[in-house]
Parts: C-alpha cells; sequence; structure tokens
C-alpha cells in the first residue's frame, strides 16, 4: 500500500469528528481531520474494485434475506442472526485483507466466512474462504458443512483458510486471534488477523487480557467492534460509560478508530489503516462500526424486540442503508449511470419486501448453488455424536 | 544420580522444546524469574524470550493464546502458577480448549498442556491447595494427569507434549522437592503412555486407588495394615483421563475390596466416579461396598490442625481398608 499511514489520533481525537450515531442515525461527515492521512486507502481502489465492493453488499444482503424467508418457511432450524444493515461493516472490512490474514466471525458475521478473501475469484477453489456450499450445508444443519454440524450457525471456521472457530462466549476469540498472530510473528510472518466483536462484548475481561496481551507483544490484531447500538435487549449507555467504544483503545496505547459502519468505504479506509498497522509491526488495533442492528437479537426475538426499541429508532436506524450510501458515491463518482443505479432496488426495504429482482443475477445464482448443495447433503450419521471428543 | 521431582519436570520441559523446535512456553513470571517454583528455570536463557514468554497476569489470555498459538502450527506449555487459579482461564479451557477438536469434526488438533503446582498439606489455604480435576474430569475432551513419582512425571510430561490433546497436568507441590523420593530418571527419550495405572503395591484383601499426594499416604496405611496381617494393593492410577480400568477390575477380581483415596471434597469427585465404574464394571467381584476417603465437602483451610482434619489422613485411610475388609 503506498498510502501515507500518518501518525495514528487517539480515539480521543476521532471522536470528536462528528461520526457519532445516537440512536442509530450515524450522520458521518467526510471533513477531513488534520491528523489524517492526505491519501485514503479507498483513493487507490479502481472503478472495477468500487464495482466489486457494491456487488459484495448485494451478495451480503440476498445471503440474509433468503435466510429469513427459509427460516419464515420453517425450513431452517436454530436460531437466525441477521447482519441485515450491518453489511457494510463485513465487507468494507473483509476486501482488502490478503488472502494469508486471518479472521473470527462472530454470529451476525454469517457471511464473511464465504466472502473472505472473494476478491481472488467468487469460484476459484483456491480462494482463503469457505465456499458458498459449505456456508449453506452449515446453515442447513447438514454433513457437508465444515464442522459437520457438530455446533450452530456461525460456530465454524477452517484452519486452511484461515477462518478461526468460535463458541458462544463473547469476545473469546480475541486471544485465540492473538495466539495466531503471536506464532506468525515468531515464524516471522507478516499476516493480520481481524476480530469481529459486538460492542455488547467488549465488557467480558477476556476483551480487555487478549488486547492488553496483544499490545504487549505488538501483535497483528485488529480488533473490529460492531457498535449496532443493541447488546441483545441491551443498550449501549448501559454497556459502557462512553460514547465511543473505540476509546477502549485509549488504556491499551494503541490506535481506536471509528468508522461509519453504515459507509462501506469508510469501513475499507479505517479497517485498512487499523490493519497497515498492524502489518508493519505496530501492532494491535480498534476500529468500532458504528451501526444499527435491523432486526431483533435473533429470529426468535423479532417481534419481542419491540418491547425494547422503539419503532421510531429502528425507523431510524434503518434509513442509511450501507446499499444506497455506496450506490450514491458510485453515481458521483460516475463509476454507473443513472439507469444502472435503478437495476436492482434491494436497500431500503425489509427481507419480505424484497424478491429476487432486487438483487444482481449473479449474486441470486451464487447462492442458489450453495441452497442446492445444503438441500441434497445428508444429516450427519448418529454415531458421530460420540466422534473426535479427543485426536486418536 | 537422584533427581526430585521438580527436576524431573523441568528436564522434560527442556527435552521437549529441544526436540521441538515448534514449542512455546507461556506462563506467570516462568521466564525471567523462572517460575514461582523454579520449574521452568533456565528455559528463557535458552530458547529466549519468543518461546518462553512472560505472560500478564491473565489466565484467560494464557490459555486462549494457547489455543490460537496451536491452531497456527505450535505446541504449548501453559503454566497455572498455582492450579488454583486456573479457574480464571475457566471458559477458555472448557469451552474453547476442549471442544476444538470436536467441534472441528477432527480438522483441528490442540497441542495444549496446562499444567501447574497443585494439592493441599503444604498450609497453602483455600487458594493455594486445591485439586479441582474433577471441574475438568466432566469436560469431555480434555486429558488429565496426576503423577506421584519422579520419572513418571518426567515420562508422562513428555508423552503429554507430544499428544496432540488438551492436557492437564496436575504437579503436587509438596513433592517438588521431598528427597524421600528422589529417584534414578530413565535414561535416554523416555516417554509413559496415558492410560496405563501402576501397582505401587501388592496385596491381596483390599485395593487402594488413589493418585497424587494420597498414593504416599496409602503406601503408609498399606503398612499399618500389613502390621495387622491384612494385605492391600495400592493402585497409582497416574492418569485420569484415560482411566486404565483394566488394571483396577483385575485388582478387585483379586481382592474383592475398593477404597478410592483423593485429595478432592467427595461430592461429584474423581473418587466417586471410579467407585461408580467399578460398580458398573466388577459388581461381581465386590465383597464390600466400595469405599471413598477423600476430602471433607470443604475447602482447605490454613491452620495446620484444620487442614489435616479436612483431608485424607494414613489414619482414614487405614480405617477405610478396615472397614472393607471386616464387612
Amino acid at each position: 500500500m503506498r498510502y501515507n499511514l500518518g501518525s495514528f489520533p487517539n480515539a480521543r481525537n476521532l471522536g470528536e469528528r462528528n461520526l457519532t450515531a445516537k440512536n442509530g442515525s450515524a450522520t458521518a461527515t467526510r471533513a477531513k481531520a488534520s491528523d489524517e492521512p492526505d491519501q485514503l486507502p479507498r483513493d487507490l481502489l479502481t472503478r472495477e474494485e468500487y464495482l466489486e465492493l457494491f456487488r459484495q453488499l448485494y451478495l451480503a444482503r440476498y445471503f440474509d434475506v433468503r435466510l429469513i424467508k427459509e427460516k419464515k418457511k420453517g425450513r431452517l432450524t436454530g436460531t437466525l442472526y441477521s447482519s441485515h444493515n450491518q453489511e457494510a461493516v463485513l465487507v468494507g472490512s473483509l476486501f482488502g485483507l490478503r488472502p494469508n490474514d486471518w479472521i473470527s466471525p462472530i454470529h451476525r458475521d454469517m457471511p464473511a466466512f464465504f466472502m473472505k478473501d472473494l476478491r481472488s475469484g467468487w469460484d476459484n477453489p483456491d480462494r482463503m474462504g469457505m465456499t458458498i456450499e459449505e456456508v449453506c450445508a452449515q446453515v442447513w444443519c447438514k454433513a457437508g458443512s465444515p464442522g459437520r454440524a457438530r455446533d450452530n450457525w456461525s460456530h465454524i471456521g477452517k484452519k486452511a483458510k484461515h477462518i478461526i472457530h468460535s463458541t458462544s462466549m463473547l469476545a473469546g476469540t480475541i486471544p485465540v486471534a492473538a495466539g495466531v498472530a503471536y506464532a506468525d510473528k515468531l515464524d516471522g510472518g507478516d499476516t493480520v488477523v481481524v476480530t469481529y466483536n459486538g460492542e455488547g462484548s467488549t465488557a467480558q475481561g477476556v476483551f480487555h487480557e487478549a488486547i492488553n496481551f496483544a499490545a504487549v507483544h505488538k501483535l497483528a490484531v485488529v480488533t473490529i467492534i460492531e457498535n449496532n447500538q443493541w447488546a441483545y435487549g441491551t443498550p449501549t449507555h448501559l454497556g459502557y460509560p462512553l460514547e465511543d467504544y473505540a476509546r477502549r483503545a485509549d488504556g491499551y496505547g494503541i490506535p481506536g478508530f471509528i468508522a461509519d459502519g453504515q459507509d462501506v468505504f469508510d469501513v475499507y479506509d479505517k479497517v485498512m489503516q487499523a490493519v497497515a498497522w498492524g502489518r508493519s509491526g505496530k501492532g494491535p488495533s480498534i476500529v468500532e462500526c458504528k451501526t444499527f442492528r435491523a432486526y431483533g437479537h435473533g429470529d426468535h426475538d423479532d417481534d419481542r424486540a419491540a418491547k425494547y426499541r422503539p419503532p421510531h429508532e429502528v425507523e431510524e436506524g434503518r434509513a442509511r442503508d450501507p446499499i444506497a450510501i455506496a450506490k450514491k458515491v458510485l453515481l458521483e463518482k460516475g463509476y454507473i449511470s443513472e439507469s444502472e443505479s435503478t437495476l436492482y432496488q434491494a436497500e431500503g426495504k425489509s427481507a419480505g419486501q424484497t424478491t429476487d429482482e432486487d438483487f444482481p443475477p449473479e449474486v441470486v445464482a451464487y447462492l442458489k448453488r450453495g441452497v442446492d448443495y445444503a438441500l441434497k447433503s445428508p444429516a450427519p450419521a448418529a454415531e458421530e455424536g460420540e466422534r473426535w471428543v479427543f485426536r486418536v | 544420580m537422584k533427581k526430585n521431582f521438580l527436576t524431573a519436570i523441568k528436564e522434560a520441559l527442556h527435552e521437549e522444546m529441544e526436540h521441538n523446535g515448534d514449542m512455546i512456553c507461556i506462563g506467570e513470571d516462568i521466564g525471567l524469574l523462572g517460575g514461582a517454583f523454579g520449574v521452568t528455570e533456565g528455559l528463557q536463557e535458552r530458547y529466549g524470550t519468543g518461546r518462553v514468554i512472560d505472560a500478564p497476569i491473565s489466565e484467560a489470555a494464557i490459555v486462549g493464546s494457547a489455543v490460537g498459538m496451536s491452531l497456527n502450527g505450535k505446541t504449548v506449555m501453559a503454566e497455572m502458577q498455582f492450579i488454583d487459579f486456573i479457574s480464571c482461564g475457566f471458559d477458555q479451557i472448557v469451552n474453547n480448549l476442549a471442544t476444538y477438536h470436536y467441534r472441528t469434526a477432527g480438522d483441528v488438533d490442540m497441542g495444549v498442556v496446562i499444567r501447574g503446582p497443585a494439592g493441599g498439606y503444604g498450609g497453602g489455604a483455600l487458594y493455594h491447595s486445591q485439586m479441582n480435576e474433577a471441574w475438568f474430569a466432566n469436560s469431555p475432551g480434555i486429558k488429565i494427569v496426576c503423577p506421584s513419582t519422579p520419572s513418571d512425571a518426567k515420562g508422562l510430561m513428555k508423552y503429554a507434549l507430544r499428544d496432540r490433546n488438551p492436557v492437564l497436568f496436575y504437579e503436587v507441590k509438596q513433592l517438588y522437592r521431598d528427597n524421600a523420593i528422589a529417584e534414578e530418571l530413565p535414561e535416554g527419550d523416555y516417554v509413559i503412555e496415558f492410560g496405563q495405572a501402576s501397582i505401587r503395591r501388592e496385596g491381596s484383601d483390599l485395593t487402594f486407588v488413589t493418585y497424587g499426594q494420597n498414593v504416599y499416604h496409602c503406601l503408609k496405611a498399606a503398612d499399618l495394615l500389613a502390621e495387622e496381617g491384612v494385605k492391600a494393593e495400592v493402585i497409582d492410577i497416574r492418569t485420569l483421563v484415560p482411566l486404565d480400568e483394566e488394571t483396577i477390575l483385575k485388582s478387585i477380581a483379586k481382592t474383592n475390596r475398593l477404597v478410592v483415596v483423593n485429595e478432592a471434597p467427595m461430592t461429584c469427585g474423581f473418587a466417586g466416579e471410579i467407585v461408580a465404574r467399578i460398580a458398573d464394571k466388577g459388581f461381581e467381584y465386590l465383597d464390600a461396598p466400595p469405599l471413598r476417603v477423600t476430602r471433607l465437602d470443604t475447602p482447605v483451610p490454613w491452620a495446620k490442625t484444620l487442614e489435616l482434619h479436612v483431608l485424607p489422613s494414613v489414619e482414614k485411610i487405614v480405617a477405610a481398608g478396615k472397614r472393607v475388609v471386616r464387612f
């Protein structure tokens, strides 16, 4: 990367920029702070890469929409944790990673498993990410899943593809990420590990223990905090006394970035700066992405969510659709025409309001492949339930 | 030359660090200081700060990062300064480390050995005396070791560090520098496979099944019982998970009487597990109810009078032996 790393502002300075999201209505200003590098990572992206980022937003959204519909038809087992309205965080953070970098997604990051290293080619078998088939087999609870349906939902991973496996214990993968980074550093590598976490998980002791350890050893661990304003049923002000979770970085003397989580390009900029910081041996960092959870915590909670989230707040939070924001940027840059911009209209719609026509056909076809595979994949054999407790 | 228990473990660590260039040691005060008890002395000097890490006081980060290092190709020895402190890393052990192989359908194996000083009888009070192995025996996916002799400690430690399964290694700290048990260590690359109990004394009238420090209490009790004509067999199981049931069953077939002795509290302790398995698989051999001699269901208190009252003693073991023989 040629862009100037600049000197890293601490979270306090970043917080002074008008990037805070109150009640989900993040109003990001593009006013340049004096300490921001002259050239942003996005400035090095080509038109094609802008378009690919845009296309990936549709892919993430369509995956989510399709799953919500399947679940409503009773075709899926378990709970579904929607990433609707938070796609820019995933797409923007994954896009600039090197194939060999590691990630550790959690429950709301399901698309990340197959979107890792998507840039190496959606159909490239050597791509350093899971296939759409594997991810769908997991969602459908089939033996074709990388974990053979032993743990549910996002609790999968793939060592060979550098994807860390999560548990239900939040922030629990950050020390694992630190260990992966430590081993890599000891071997002279320069891979970066990106962990995904909700803002609620930052209150866990292990969050602190792991980042402290990573900071002491200057490990290339980027901790993304997806601040979607709600930790299950608890609002942010009951989880952390400050406005900006990025300020947690202050205590470790590491950079704390704040990104507008609805703006895929801003997420890309901030994460790429954090990644470059880590890759150059300067250590860990935190990137807080301000976003808003579109639905309940899980689909079991969609109806009850109305009890703790006022409808007007949800409306405001969902008003800044990441697809619409990216589309506007592409229009302004002249990368798409007015007529092209109206081809697919998924933005601003809930899952039930969309049809397949709202998405690019290649996106729909990609997911179909995954679903077809999942439907054909068998359930795991009962005897597998007692296998693999120990390595024999 | 005779070597003590601590030296045996130290030798195992040095030999494995030498033999395996991908091995890392991590723990509190293990580098510069060489460990609170000196088990890791000389490791950092020899293998450097990269492979021998002085960790912050963060058991969850120690275990969690060990998981990550293992995921990325390393073998890790993670020291708990006292095994009591393992509770601070509990979630990372039982939900992350222990389940990794299972969750990934065998794709990922964990080369992580967690070891630390354990056990009572030393006036360590509540938080420096524990034997908390039952917590982990109840968490599938962790192998549990508790040796009682220097040579066993060395052979089992070397096996643990090559096993590619999570291993919890309980080191009886009262034995670390006990010259009475110092012994010549076997030459060469000495490794003891898990799941093999050791018959420490042969007898025909009853069987003591035990591990760790209580092995010596049982041997002493067997001496006293012998004076009264009662011949007790003493089995040191050495590894709890996996458990060598065969050796115990064979012994019970001969003696028809079982007393299980360990330092942990009685309720849901590992002694109860051994009794249950023998009741299941060896019921027809038994001529008396199988008994447990364990710590009372209390924490380990500080004052000597209190501590000895709640822990198993030679007297309590002898009494249990007499009870099963006279049944």
